[in-house]
């Protein structure tokens, strides 16, 4: 081998380097992720907190991460009861979905030689619509129905716009695909409605005195909650009389309860290996590609029930199944996110073999190695991008009740399949003359 | 060559890494500042200069004038946002408020919930305040007109989500507290086009 053919192997072996380094801070970030949700699902807020603040000195949520890191931060902070942190980080991860529309060139080609986990993470569509529920929610605790309701009417544009924003990601990554070759081709969303949009609009609407808007919500809402009826089999959701709602003197409190926890990503690999057994290195061909796969956890809480003041018992109300409605909306995206993997694979795979193909011709030894360490650059730098939103509860259970004047005592449980209470939250509710409305709201994310 | 080449380079890495991470300007507050294409100053100011025009010069100010013979009071009340943007109203009832004020045509009035301090400091005064420098209870003046209004907002994106058409229509209302009668409308109406890039240069 002379110098330049040793040149030439120091150059790749330095990419390969590099390829490796590049892979190994998305591991990082996994487990970091994973982490955090062990703390929230065991309901270790100021643990969670202490995590958040730990990873942010670590660099572990990096400038691409932003949006993550915001929309755990707001979570964290939404149950650990600090509605305007939480409103920040949740604001701060909106912003930066909307401005992540711009996607960076580099990052895009870095993504193309490595993996998706390169690219800025700008939120999966179900995240985008879910914040704004926690938003209103820190608006109505912090009693700013208007302020909650702005959040609603976004959430409710954001779900409508929903197919149109999927069908938007195709039609933008037909217009960058030069090659032509591609059919970017997107599933359809079965479900534009949010249930837990629609029901806090009318409680809000009729608390503010708007009838009108109050009844229109409570028809979308009824439209809403057949639509998620048709995703989880015809489950009957909801038990209570909804036009209820509308009537705001019926009630002075409401109840949420949030189980499960939300969808979660895995990694699915797909290998291919060609050779002809004529002992032929040139017709050797490997390629490799790792795709995200969405998984719905199954919580084990069945039903949610308030006691009040330990005599009268009120089941919860399953509003969202915030989880299925997730994988819903992922299931459009899918068939672009499998285009991307199953295109960068490809290129990978017929780059190495053109490269190797040409430095055997000279060189065998330096082909063969150079094919090998195209394999081994295919194996590390194949990885799916499992990032998402991981303190996301996976179900919203709500119902208004009317507490009378004093302190009332509110005790939400949660039961198992076998009807065993599983987890409660108690808490205290003091009705004066002047409440309109009080939130309870509880979390058992198991 | 190659040594004044690399010290050159250098120095123009070490001066860009000196650079100040953030330049801070100031400007003109009229300057139209549109970086996230959301509802902003601008606007604001857009909306109370047009209603401030609009409300001094219609009818019902030279009719009450003429009737009453002394300006007509006002309260503001509220203004409630309807659109999907978090937006403070105050800021143009604001600049309403200075500028009826200003105008000599037209008093204004606390509001309901800047009169609970100053109510707070007149009890006050009956117990702490001197009897020549305390204010008397029930003393108040009446407005005779409430400010109410509502911004709604239509928001209209492309398939793509390049382009997006958001207007924003707000109303404003004179309303006859005695009677109920409107005496005013105003409306401004604001149509933003926003175009967004699909790439960038940098990470």
């Amino acid at each position: 081998m002379n110098s330049i053919e040793f040149k030439k192997l120091g150059i790749t072996s330095f990419f390969v380097i590099c390829f490796f380094l590049t892979g190994c801070h998305s591991y990082i970030l996994d487990d970091a992720q994973v982490d955090l949700r062990d703390s929230f699902t065991a309901a270790d807020y100021q643990y969670s907190e202490e995590l958040l603040k730990k990873f942010k000195k670590k660099d572990i949520y990096r400038s691409k991460d932003q949006v993550l890191y915001n929309l755990e931060s707001g979570m964290i902070y939404h149950f650990s009861n600090k509605y305007d942190s939480s409103s920040f980080y949740l604001s701060n991860a909106e912003n930066e979905i909307d401005q992540n529309y711009t996607k960076s060139v580099s990052r895009g080609v870095g993504a193309f030689l490595t993996n998706d986990n390169k690219l800025v993470y700008d939120g999966e569509p179900y995240e985008d619509v879910y914040l704004n529920a926690f938003k209103a929610l820190n608006f109505i605790h912090l009693q700013d129905w208007e302020a909650a309701l702005v959040e609603t009417r976004r959430m409710t544009y954001k779900m409508e716009q929903l197919d149109i924003k999927i069908k938007g990601l195709a039609s933008a990554f037909a217009k960058s695909d030069s090659t032509g070759k591609t059919d970017w081709e997107t599933g359809d969303v079965n479900i534009q409605n949010s249930a837990m949009g629609h029901y806090l609009s009318t409680v809000l609407y009729a608390k503010a005195g708007d009838i009108d808007d109050a009844r229109i919500e409570r028809e979308k809402l009824e439209i809403a909650l057949k639509e998620q009826a048709n995703l989880s089999s015809g489950r009957n959701l909801v038990k209570s009389d909804l036009s209820k709602l509308q009537n705001p003197n019926s009630y002075n409190v409401l109840l949420s309860g949030f189980t499960g926890r939300a969808p979660y990503k895995v990694q699915e690999d797909a290998r291919i290996f060609m050779d002809d057994y004529d002992d032929k290195k040139d017709d050797e061909f490997y390629l490799k590609f790792s795709f995200p796969v969405l998984k719905t956890y199954d919580s084990e809480v069945n039903y949610v029930r308030a006691v009040i003041n330990d005599s009268i018992t009120t089941p919860l109300d399953l509003i969202e199944q915030m989880d299925k409605v997730s994988a819903e909306v992922y299931k459009a995206k899918q068939p672009i996110i499998y285009s991307r993997a199953l295109i960068r694979a490809s290129t990978k795979a017929v780059g190495t073999k053109l490269i190797s193909g040409a430095v055997r011709e000279k060189n065998e030894f330096l082909g063969d190695l150079l094919q090998l360490l195209g394999f081994i650059a295919q194996e590390t730098t194949e990885k799916a991008d499992l990032r998402s939103w991981q303190t996301m509860p996976g179900q919203a259970w709500m119902k208004t009740i009317k507490l009378s004047e004093g302190i009332n005592t509110v005790r939400i449980e949660y039961l198992g399949r076998n009807g065993r209470v599983r987890y409660f939250d108690e808490f205290e509710v003091t009705i004066t003359p002047n409440t309109e409305l009080e939130l309870v709201e509880s979390i058992y994310a198991n | 060559m190659k040594y004044s080449l690399l010290t050159g380079l250098l120095l123009a890495f070490v001066l860009v890494g000196c650079r100040p991470s953030q330049k801070i300007t100031r400007i003109n507050p009229n300057t139209t500042t549109d970086l996230s294409g959301k509802w902003n100053d601008t606007d604001a100011r857009l909306v109370a200069e047009e209603m401030i025009a609009d409300a001094l010069s219609k009818p019902w100010l030279n009719q009450f004038n003429r009737n009453n013979q002394k300006p007509p009071v006002v309260i503001v009340g509220r203004v409630r946002n309807e659109s999907m943007e978090h937006i403070e109203t105050e800021v143009f009832t604001k600049e309403l408020e200075r500028s009826f004020v200003n105008s000599g045509e037209i008093s204004v009035v606390a509001s309901s919930e800047e009169r609970a301090d100053i109510r707070d400091e007149r009890l006050d005064q009956q117990a702490n305040a001197s009897y020549e420098t305390t204010k008397k209870l029930g003393q108040e003046l009446g407005a005779d007109f409430m400010l109410i209004g509502n911004i709604n907002s239509i928001v209209d994106e492309a398939v793509d989500s390049r382009t997006l058409a958001v207007f924003y229509t707000v109303n404003l209302e004179f309303v006859n507290i005695q009677t109920n009668q409107k005496v005013w409308i105003g409306n401004k109406k604001i149509k933003k086009f926003i175009e967004r890039r699909n790439y960038r240069g940098m990470p």
